[in-house]
């Protein structure tokens, strides 16, 4: 409600009733005018005070959610007896106690602990718990064993400790007040704004100065001169813009939402748009978050497994007897079930009770086989050793399900090279061959192959026991294993990686199109990182790391140019040595870059860097921890689905489907809304001319006054609002998405051209269009354009009722006033009739109308006929409301500014026309905004 | 949401506004080089020079439709307005005060009135004709000299005694102080529908006198021969009629309201915005 248009239009305000005042005492009748403009004014300002607070309102406050941390209560030792007590009221020196299910109160050190395990996951993202001792492990307070911290939670056993931190002052309640200290520093979209307010007020007020100037040096009294600055500034001031530009965004966001990216900071949707740098994780962003079958190695061959969200069908060579026994030891030897009652559910959509691999073993099995359950039913486990660290294998026992096999068939799954070890021969085409070296040989190269890719490999192996030796009867013990777990039968290896979302390699490379970098930055193992990285495009299949240039000419490390490696993968403990100048010479060295076990708080470290180089940062979050680099960047992605409250508080984004390519379509918005406002802007601004002309005839040339201050209003917050917000629906010209991300130093949103082109060309020619109307108006009820040069003192003298036109008729001051009236609403009507054309050509920028189409944004009809249809009612449904100043207009004077119209379109087309053909020239230069 | 804008000192800012105003290294001149402003100026010279020209053809395409001896439409003309001579406007519009002992506070009301009927002389009238038909004066051609059309004469004499021959005061030093109504002109208006169209003042509110008027001409009619007018192309030595009115027994020392009525079919003075459609109304004040 303070600063930019409304200090303006406050100013406007307080002059109008000022001069009411003054008037007043004066005595004069019109006094009541500048009263009810002041108010109009005033309302105006409130109004859009009150639309952008109850924007404003919405958005939520970071710090609620981590007042809901606080854990309500603690053992203490105080005074030499245990107390419970409100954490809040610990001190440092406190002695807590500590037992399994508690959180813990306050960041301590432990002095004796028992079994105890602690879930760090919503401060570092580990997931699994960590075992706590009384030793100092290590130097950094994050990884020594001997500290627990505020906010975690313990997971079991007892721990007694010291208080170390507490409140703010605790780790995580550092990084809940980074995050807040970090602070909401504008926006580039708010930016832009505000360049553009300084640019419209400093039009305002340099013309409404020069005029106050002129007209008090042409003798005008200082009061009336203070009426035409009144009207100068409210010509001057888009009043509704600002509602429009709000408007126009909540749009986009709406749309937004739909494409699954809920945009919590209305300045955020343009925000995205001009990102030049995305940071994104890999796990559930990039990638399923689902371990998936990728790979197969069986009869000495590597077979695809497709990796698709919907994998209906599997393509590979199921012919081979090889893989009847792999898919048997697959369904077989696997503790993964179903949940019940999912039947009708697509199986990848079905609920595994299980761990991630054996549940990617249970749904490929059932995607290939069919009803699993009903397998290992026929085939009836009779006994069973589960997976455990040591054995590093798993291990059951079935009945086999032909009737007239009494054998056992032992199935075994787990590490390759412990399962190898275990094999004496190897199944080849369906026949037990010996597993000579050669045959070792070619396991050995599939196992290093598969794990290069980065995937989880399992080896697969099994033995029918002898009839003889294992009647029907026999008992297994799993205890004395009196079975035998050696001289196997190796069958092939299933390899597993959780597979990157079948959208994102095309979102990735859309990015690359848009002259987006996108950083991957994950916890997990480089290999893992680098070859997601590598299937979904962020590293492209011909570059290079330093490693693998070294490895390809076989020269140590050193001595690799580094420019020469267009790709990076930095490791997180390199990160850690790393200065900020080496971070920054590899953020820009290389255009292709992945950050492995990367700890959250080092994300903020990544998200400064780039930040370095002037990017417009991206990050994509899901972490309590993630919320500092969250609220650093300049858009901050949360995660709809794994992320935590504070990253979706600490975000100004949120991905509902947690995919990346939602980011893409929103960058896609983000960009076409900037273009759209462009539009909007120019659109709103060129009418500014047509309503500031009128005042600067009528001081120098003192006609009758052309239009009144109330009828500009109307246009501003009445015809034009429709069709400006209707430009935010218009397509895209051209591929957004094939050019670099604008340079928010360069490419502003008012830019020179802009301001020119709509101020200084198509802004006059509307006011000479308007002017015609006038004059036919004025000349066609008897005063002819010279009558009127110079009249404005007698004109608008209530002493004089017999005033002359052109052709000796005598008009009283009422019978002028009412005509003066019409002229207002004859102005009105062209400027809308005007502003029509005006819309139309700012569909465009640069193409022609005609290849946009002109049908295609159904809104912009919308916008016209709401436009003509406002102008309608105002001028014969409240024409005769006398405070409005509207007349019942005649029919013909609202196409007397048509071909004016159509001028404003024939330029605009030829404008753009030799934009197209002369790209680059001067012409291109000047006029393209 | 990050930094995006660095603070700037305002020195740094100063220096930055040199830098665009003249900028040494890259030779710009408020971010142009000088036959880049030179293009552009010439641009937009030649723009403003064929938008000139669209305007100017604009209003002569205008002008050339536009009929010469009457307006097009006189939708804001359709009863005439009323003026009354001699004409002081207040804060509240006409407000006639002046002190019959003290000749200063009425010397200026009789000069305008003398001033005003300078154009009635019989030498401002001669190029006028002498009407008699008490009917309009209906011309369908172009009878006077140089095609234009014949206007009635009306002279200061049709006044009588406030044509201020017989009585260059007006009458004000006695307390009864003349006053001279004017219709206004609109073309081919035709007043009274062949009854001629007279004046008619009465006190506004609770006046118990009735108010004393003397008309002059009799009856204070406006004579239908002056009408229709035709317009200053055809008519130009056209001069409106008028009445004069001589009030005769104003209390002295009270301000008094009167209004002054046109009555005549078409001539209306119901229209609450306009005070002067068909009538005028003023305070009128003697003090002795």
């Amino acid at each position: 409600m303070i600063g930019g248009f409304s200090i303006l239009l406050w100013i406007g305000a307080a002059f109008s009733w000022i001069s009411f005042g003054i008037q007043l005492a004066q005595g004069v009748d019109s006094a009541f005018d500048n009263l009810y403009l002041g108010v109009v004014l005033a309302l105006v300002v409130i109004l859009t005070g009150i639309f952008a607070y109850y924007q404003e309102a919405k958005s939520t406050n970071i710090m609620a959610s981590f007042s809901k941390m606080i854990p309500q209560q603690a053992l203490v030792l105080r005074d030499a007896e245990k107390k419970e007590l409100p954490a809040d009221q610990l001190v440092v020196g406190d002695i807590v106690e500590i037992k399994g299910g508690d959180r813990i109160p306050a960041d301590i050190r432990l002095i004796f602990t028992q079994g105890c395990k602690v879930d760090n996951s919503s401060l570092t993202g580990e997931s699994e718990p960590q075992s706590r001792s009384c030793d100092f492990t290590h130097e950094n307070p994050l990884e020594t064993r001997n500290i627990a911290f505020y906010s975690t939670t313990c997971v079991e056993g007892t721990a007694t400790g010291i208080v170390i931190n507490t409140g703010d002052r605790t780790i995580i309640g550092r990084i809940a007040s980074l995050a807040s200290g970090v602070g909401n520093e504008k926006t580039p979209i708010a930016i832009e704004i505000e360049h553009f307010v300084y640019l419209v007020a400093g039009v305002a007020i340099s013309i409404g100065v020069l005029f106050f100037i002129i007209s008090v040096s042409m003798r005008y009294k200082i009061l009336d001169s203070i009426i035409f600055l009144i009207g100068i500034i409210v010509a001057n001031v888009p009043e509704g813009l600002l509602a429009t530009v709000t408007v126009s965004l909540s749009l986009t966001a709406k749309r937004m939402a739909k494409k699954n990216c809920l945009v919590k900071n209305l300045e955020a949707v343009e925000t995205l748009g001009s990102t030049s740098i995305i940071c994104s994780d890999k796990t559930g962003t990039l990638t399923q978050n689902r371990m998936t079958v990728a790979h197969l190695w069986f009869d000495n061959q590597i077979y695809s497994a497709d990796t698709s969200e919907d994998q209906t069908t599997q393509s590979f060579d199921q012919s081979s007897p090889s893989w009847a026994a792999l898919s048997k030891i697959v369904t077989l030897c696997n503790r993964a079930e179903f949940r019940p009652g999912q039947e009708n559910l697509p199986i990848m959509k079905r609920v595994v009770v299980g761990d991630a691999s054996e549940t990617a073993l249970l749904k490929f099995s059932e995607v290939i086989l069919g009803d699993v359950m009903n397998i290992r039913a026929q085939n009836k486990k009779v006994a069973e050793i589960p997976f455990n660290s040591t054995n590093k294998f798993q291990l059951s026992i079935h009945e086999t399900d032909d009737p007239h096999d009494k054998r056992f068939l032992l199935v075994m799954k787990g590490a390759p090279e412990r399962i190898l070890e275990r094999c004496s021969t190897i199944m080849i085409n369906g026949k037990e061959e010996p597993l000579d070296s050669e045959k070792a040989e070619a396991f050995q190269t599939a196992y290093m192959e598969l794990g290069g890719m980065g995937e989880r490999v399992l080896g697969f192996c099994h033995l029918y026991l002898p009839e003889n030796e294992f009647p029907e009867t026999f008992q297994f013990d799993t205890d004395s294993m009196n079975f035998p777990t050696s001289n196997l039968c190796f069958v092939g290896l299933l390899s597993m990686i959780d597979p990157p979302r079948s959208t994102v390699p095309d979102a990735v490379s859309k990015c690359r199109s848009a002259g987006i970098k996108v950083i991957m930055v994950t916890g997990d193992h480089p290999i893992t990182a680098k070859a997601i990285a590598k299937s979904v495009g962020i590293i492209s299949a011909t570059s290079e790391t330093v490693e693998d240039i070294a490895k390809r000419l076989n020269i140590p490390v050193e001595q690799v140019n580094r420019r020469e490696a267009t790709a990076a993968v930095v490791n997180g403990m390199e990160l850690k040595e790393m200065s900020a100048e080496q971070l920054d010479e590899i953020l820009r060295e290389h255009a292709e870059i992945v950050f492995a076990r990367t700890s959250p708080q080092q994300k903020l470290i990544i998200v400064e860097g780039c930040q370095r180089q002037g990017a417009v940062v991206a990050v994509t979050g899901d972490g309590v921890n993630d919320s500092p680099a969250l609220k650093k960047a300049d858009i901050g992605i949360a995660m709809g689905i794994a992320g935590s409250d504070a990253a979706k508080n600490a975000a100004d984004m949120v991905l509902l489907d947690d995919n990346f390519a939602s980011i893409v379509t929103g960058v896609e918005e983000g960009r076409l809304i900037f273009d759209n406002l462009k539009k909007t802007i120019a659109y709103t601004l060129t009418k500014n001319i047509a309503e500031l002309c009128p005042f600067l005839i009528y001081i120098i040339a003192s006609i009758p006054m052309p239009i009144g201050t109330i009828t500009i209003l109307f246009i501003d917050l009445g015809t034009d609002i429709i069709p400006s917000v209707a430009l935010a629906y218009e397509k895209a010209e051209s591929d957004i998405m094939n050019r670099r991300p604008r340079n928010k130093r360069r490419d502003r949103l008012v830019n020179e051209q802009l301001a020119v082109y709509s101020y200084l060309q198509i802004g006059i020619m509307q006011s000479v269009g308007a002017f015609v109307t006038y004059f036919t108006v004025y000349a066609e009820q008897g005063f002819l354009p010279s009558t009127l040069l110079g009249v404005r003192v007698d004109w608008e003298s209530n002493a004089i009722n017999d005033f002359e036109d052109s052709y000796g008729q005598q008009w009283t001051k009422y019978q002028r006033t009412y005509l003066q009236w019409t002229g207002y609403t004859a102005f009105f009507v062209s400027i809308t009739i005007q502003q029509v054309a005006d819309l139309i050509i700012r569909k465009t920028r640069r193409n022609s109308i005609f290849r946009q189409g002109l049908f295609r944004n159904k809104v912009i009809w919308v916008g016209i006929f709401s436009q003509i249809g406002i102008a309608l009612i105002l001028t014969y449904g409240l024409g005769h409301v006398t405070a409005l100043n509207f007349t019942p207009l005649r029919f013909q004077y609202w196409f007397v500014a048509v071909p004016f119209a159509i001028l404003i379109w024939v330029y605009d087309e030829i404008r753009k026309l030799l934009i197209r053909r002369y790209p680059g020239s001067w012409w291109d230069k000047n006029m393209y905004y | 949401m990050a930094t995006l804008n660095e603070k700037k000192t305002c020195s740094e800012r100063m220096a930055d506004f040199r830098r665009f105003v003249w900028n040494p290294e890259t030779k710009l001149f408020l971010g142009r080089s000088l036959i880049n402003w030179v293009w552009i100026s010439l641009y937009y010279v030649a723009f403003y020079v064929v938008m000139s020209g669209v305007f100017a053809l604009s209003i002569y395409c205008l002008m050339r439709t536009i009929n010469p001896y009457e307006p097009d439409y006189q939708d804001q003309l359709k009863s005439p307005g009323v003026t009354i001579r001699p004409d002081v406007y207040g804060s509240r519009g006409l407000q006639i005060y002046y002190n019959v002992s003290d000749n200063k506070t009425w010397e200026g009301l009789v000069t305008t009135l003398h001033t005003f009927l300078t154009a009635y002389t019989p030498a401002a009238q001669h190029l006028n004709i002498n009407c008699t038909n008490n009917t309009y004066f209906i011309q369908e051609t172009f009878d006077g000299p140089n095609k234009t059309k014949l206007s009635c004469k009306f002279t200061s004499d049709m006044l009588q005694n406030c044509s201020g021959i017989t009585d260059p005061t007006f009458g004000y030093p006695e307390g009864k102080p003349c006053f001279i109504i004017k219709m206004n002109r609109i073309i081919k208006f035709y007043p009274g529908r062949g009854i001629a169209p007279r004046v008619n003042c009465t006190y506004v509110g609770e006046e118990s006198r009735p108010l004393e008027v003397d008309y002059y001409p009799v009856n204070g009619t406006f004579n239908l021969h002056y009408f229709p007018y035709y317009g200053k192309k055809a008519q130009p030595s056209y001069s409106n009629p008028l009445v004069a009115v001589k009030f005769l027994n104003i209390t002295k020392n009270v301000e008094l309201k009167i209004v002054c009525k046109i009555i005549g079919a078409g001539i209306t003075f119901d229209n609450v915005y306009d005070p002067y459609e068909g009538k005028v109304e003023f305070k009128l004040k003697i003090e002795d």
